[in-house]
């Protein structure tokens, strides 16, 4: 698999945590808001996104490469 | 993952003639000629025989019951949720699209996951005390692997669950019901035409069905998501609880806020104070329990008993916290709840 290939890629995952919170909702009516928390560990550099509108964070995490995007999904 | 579905022999088929079949799964009434797949691109006519590619397993998630929602339904308890690519509607806003939306325009093209294996599944849910949940994507495009898990989970008491669009013909309502412990339905719109412009089917079946579910015995509950231009009006959200009461105002009924995604990216996030609005027409309407999941913090998603007032299950953000309940009783005035507590 080439590294674009790899940045394409989406990965279902039973769980991700939330970096927002409900108590912002009215703050953003928008939905514009996009927080991302960076970890570095002996694996490497993890990064973590949250945000109202899925694909915008999507197409950032896919700029920034690194390897497939994990997703959570509904219902 | 395989990348081409692995397709087995269907239920609910009937042969028209001429090699035709009619699956007598959904409403769509799909009538396919040798080669030909129906509108939800996982079951088609080989050789005059229906056959379905839904018995997969792409997703295998443990996870809280109260995610599905099922808020009245073995409150804290678990769930194995299992689903594999498909749906019979097509719906613009699926957060869950690349599962769901397999076959069609803008989703996958690319079939994601394994032939399923349902003795796998019932002991890792039954390891776990966990349900076996099919979600995420139409769960009731999969009877054959419903029964099948059901068959396994029945002698080891594991509950079968659905999240699902409701959008099925009386005949799989009859054939699943029985191994159903509950199922929880989309209602997404509050007229015909609007339901049909979201989803691509008519609404009348997902209301018939609700009922059906009910009188098999299985428990319902209800989810509404809060469209804009669908279902975010207050005559709509009305419209919507008064057709939910009218069968039962004790159905529990769920408000989800809106997420743009998928092919409805411009409009914004259902704000907190429509998603309040709603509950309160919800209310007012005459439903008993109606939650909204996160936007109103945890009053939102407590259940209170509609007699006295206390707090019977109070909630976390996707867990319950406490549940009060005894045996399925209100502690402080001895009412009994609707559910299925234990």
């Amino acid at each position: 698999m080439s590294e674009a290939e790899a940045n394409d890629e989406v990965v279902f995952v039973a769980s991700l945590p939330d970096l927002i919170d409900a108590s912002e909702y009215d703050d953003h009516p928008d939905g514009r808001l996009v927080r991302l928390r960076l970890t570095v560990g002996a694996d490497g550099v993890e990064l973590l996104g949250d945000a109202f509108r899925p694909q915008e964070l999507e197409a950032l995490l896919r700029t920034l490469g690194g390897g497939p995007t994990e997703q959570m999904l509904c219902g | 993952m395989t990348g081409e579905p692995v397709w087995r022999p269907a239920v609910l088929a009937t042969a028209t003639g001429d090699g035709r079949v009619r699956c007598d799964l959904c409403p769509h009434a799909c009538v396919l000629a040798d080669g030909e797949i129906g509108e939800c691109r996982v079951r088609r006519n080989s050789g005059g025989r229906l056959e379905t590619a839904t018995f997969t397993t792409t997703v295998a998630h443990l996870d809280a019951v109260e995610r599905k929602p099922f808020f009245h339904v073995r409150p804290g308890s678990q769930v194995l949720t299992a689903a594999g690519p498909g749906c019979s509607f097509r719906c613009n806003y699926c957060v869950n699209h690349r599962l769901s939306q397999y076959g069609r325009p803008g989703g996958s093209s690319d079939f994601a996951g394994d032939p399923a294996q349902p003795s796998t599944l019932v002991s890792q849910a039954a390891d776990a005390g966990a349900a076996i949940g099919l979600s995420y994507a139409e769960p009731s495009l999969a009877p054959e692997l419903t029964l099948a898990l059901a068959g396994l989970a029945a002698p080891r008491g594991v509950p079968v669950l659905w999240k699902t669009n409701g959008f099925l013909t009386a005949a799989a309502i009859d054939l699943v019901a029985p191994v159903l412990t509950a199922v929880n339905v989309d209602v997404k719109a509050a007229t015909d035409a609007a339901h049909r412009r979201l989803t691509g089917a008519p609404l009348a079946p997902v209301l018939d069905a609700i009922e059906r579910f009910r009188a098999a015995g299985v428990w319902v509950e209800v989810c509404t998501p809060l469209i804009p231009g669908v279902s975010d009006a207050p005559a709509e959200a009305r419209a919507i609880a008064a057709n939910l009461a009218a069968i039962d105002p004790a159905v529990p009924w769920h408000l989800v806020r809106f997420t743009p995604d998928f092919r409805m990216r411009r409009p914004d996030p259902t704000p907190p104070a429509v998603l309040a609005r709603a509950a309160a027409d919800g209310r007012e309407a005459g439903l008993t329990f109606v939650y909204v999941e996160r936007a109103l913090g945890d009053q939102g998603r407590a259940t209170y008993c509609p007699a006295c007032g206390v707090v019977l299950v109070d909630r976390t953000l996707w867990a319950s916290r406490e549940n009060h309940l005894v045996d399925g009783r209100c502690p402080g005035c001895g009412l009994a709840i609707p559910g299925r507590w234990a």
